[in-house]
């Protein structure tokens, strides 16, 4: 116990001087940026011939239609501006070959297309993928929402079952002098703001899959992502992780997400619940609520929803996730 | 038959003026009525379909008593003008309205005539009639992501 404590005050005392060498929030996003548009543009250079890639359409009333695309440079958004603008703007994600695709992802070889809509017969998988886009919208907002003074650390993201949850929610270590804030429902309403000014600005979820030594130059900032990182890049087969980049956000997600922010119609951040003392400091767990667009619930009905969304979610927390208290934190990224 | 003022103050004249006299006028409706069974959807002006719809619903009426009563055979052979359909409407719209007690036509407005007259258009039908339907159909999905969180939602309602 006595042990335990002197761990956690060294930890503390570490990261934050850790935080005061840190570079400033604002230098570690465009940072991030540069990376991930480095990498981008290496990848985009692979393919410096045209090659012509064969698209076959499989979305009902599609069947049959073949579009010759670019390879390496076209992705299921450019297909869908070959069919009509309703594909254009209602297609949250795409299927190729089966596997969930982002529609900003470049195609790289030819395939069957299914471009997947919120208003589907089976929409689970859309869902699923909107469910987790929330989530990284909610890290987005809180990330940004702090003075540049508080660090604020995200921590790895699991999916949650979306009727037994009723909410998507986003954990964070805040810094340490935020202990004792409580959030009021003032600051509640001030983050839901922030992530309506960021669904406003209708910004696309850049997809880039890379290898892991590129995703730790990424997040070279944050100890805990990074090891994130290296639990995800063993858990794919491909060995790759997923990196995503909205407006200038670079995150770190398990699996596709939808196309754009603007895709989100209500959106409300509902709580922020403390979990307690986690390795990285004191956990808060930020839940919201979400419906896409065209799908608005009427006021008494989310009202309902939300109260239901504001109530903690459980999650089954596996071993691995939490890792052991190091002595050694952020040695690596000064 | 409509609920208005104008019918308040009517003294029990409810009926439209049309053709050329009480007696064009019942001619006209057992033409329409009997274009309705055979085909069950007609299209026509809005004031026939409305005064035609009243006839249609009572022949159905009639047409539940069985083909053994005489008074709605006497009543079919009336207004079906065309002999062939009183069996249709014996054994094919009776059954199919057996568990409905009323409501058994559907009238809807559709543009007006394009001619000179620029007619009030309505489309009347038989319920139930292989047709396309006349409205869209309201599509219910169980997994659209209101459902699924009203569903989880009820459940824990149900719960607690």
């Amino acid at each position: 116990m006595v042990t335990r404590t002197v761990c956690q005050v060294l930890q503390r005392r570490f990261s934050s001087a850790a935080a005061a060498l840190r570079a400033s929030p604002a230098d570690v996003r465009s940072q991030r940026n540069a990376v991930f548009s480095r990498e981008q543009a290496r990848q985009r250079a692979l393919y410096p011939r045209i090659e012509k890639i064969e698209v076959s359409m499989q979305c009902p009333g599609l069947e049959g239609t073949l579009l010759v695309m670019n390879r390496g440079m076209s992705t299921p958004l450019s297909c869908a501006r070959h069919l009509t603008e309703h594909y254009v703007d209602n297609s949250a994600l795409a299927l190729v070959d089966g596997e969930p695709w982002s529609v900003h992802q470049p195609l790289t070889h030819a395939c069957s297309l299914t471009l997947l809509t919120f208003k589907d017969n089976d929409p689970t998988i859309a869902n699923q993928a909107y469910w987790r886009s929330c989530s990284a919208l909610l890290g987005q907002v809180l990330e940004t929402a702090f003075k540049e003074d508080f660090t604020v650390e995200l921590l790895s993201s699991m999916d949650v079952e979306i009727a037994t949850a009723g909410a998507f929610c986003c954990d964070v270590v805040l810094d340490p002098q935020l202990d004792s804030w409580t959030p009021s429902e003032e600051s509640l309403r001030s983050l839901t703001r922030g992530a309506q000014q960021l669904i406003h600005q209708d910004l696309a979820w850049e997809p880039l899959v890379v290898v892991p030594s590129v995703a730790l130059e990424v997040f070279s900032h944050s100890r805990c992502r990074q090891e994130e990182v290296e639990q995800k890049a063993s858990q794919s087969p491909t060995g790759t992780v997923m990196l995503h980049r909205c407006g200038d956000h670079v995150l770190l997600s398990a699996g596709p997400l939808v196309g754009r922010t603007g895709l989100c119609s209500q959106y409300d951040v509902t709580a922020l619940h403390s979990l307690g003392e986690g390795p990285w400091g004191l956990q808060r767990r930020a839940q919201g609520l979400s419906l896409p667009l065209q799908m608005e619930a009427h006021h008494t009905v989310w009202r309902k929803l939300k109260q239901r969304a504001g109530r903690l979610v459980e999650m089954p927390k596996p071993e691995e996730v939490t890792p052991p208290a190091s002595e050694q934190p952020a040695t690596t990224s000064a | 038959m409509r609920l208005t003022l104008q019918l308040l103050i009517s003294h029990g004249r409810v009926a439209r003026k049309m053709g050329l006299g009480p007696e064009s006028r019942i001619n006209m409706l057992r033409n329409l009525l009997t274009g309705l069974v055979r085909h069950e959807r007609i299209e026509t002006t809005a004031a026939r379909a409305d005064e035609v719809r009243f006839y249609a619903e009572k022949l159905v009426d009639y047409a539940k008593k069985g083909d053994t009563d005489e008074k709605a055979m006497k009543m079919a052979s009336f207004w079906l003008t065309e002999k062939d359909l009183v069996p249709k409407l014996f054994k094919v719209l009776a059954p199919r309205f057996e568990p409905h007690s009323n409501g058994y036509t559907r009238m809807a407005r559709i543009p007006n005539k394009e001619n000179l007259d620029k007619a009030k258009m309505a489309v009347l039908e038989y319920k139930g009639n292989p047709f396309p339907p006349l409205y869209p159909v309201k599509k219910k999905n169980e997994l659209a992501l209101v459902n699924q969180l009203l569903k989880g939602y009820r459940e824990e309602r149900a719960k607690a």
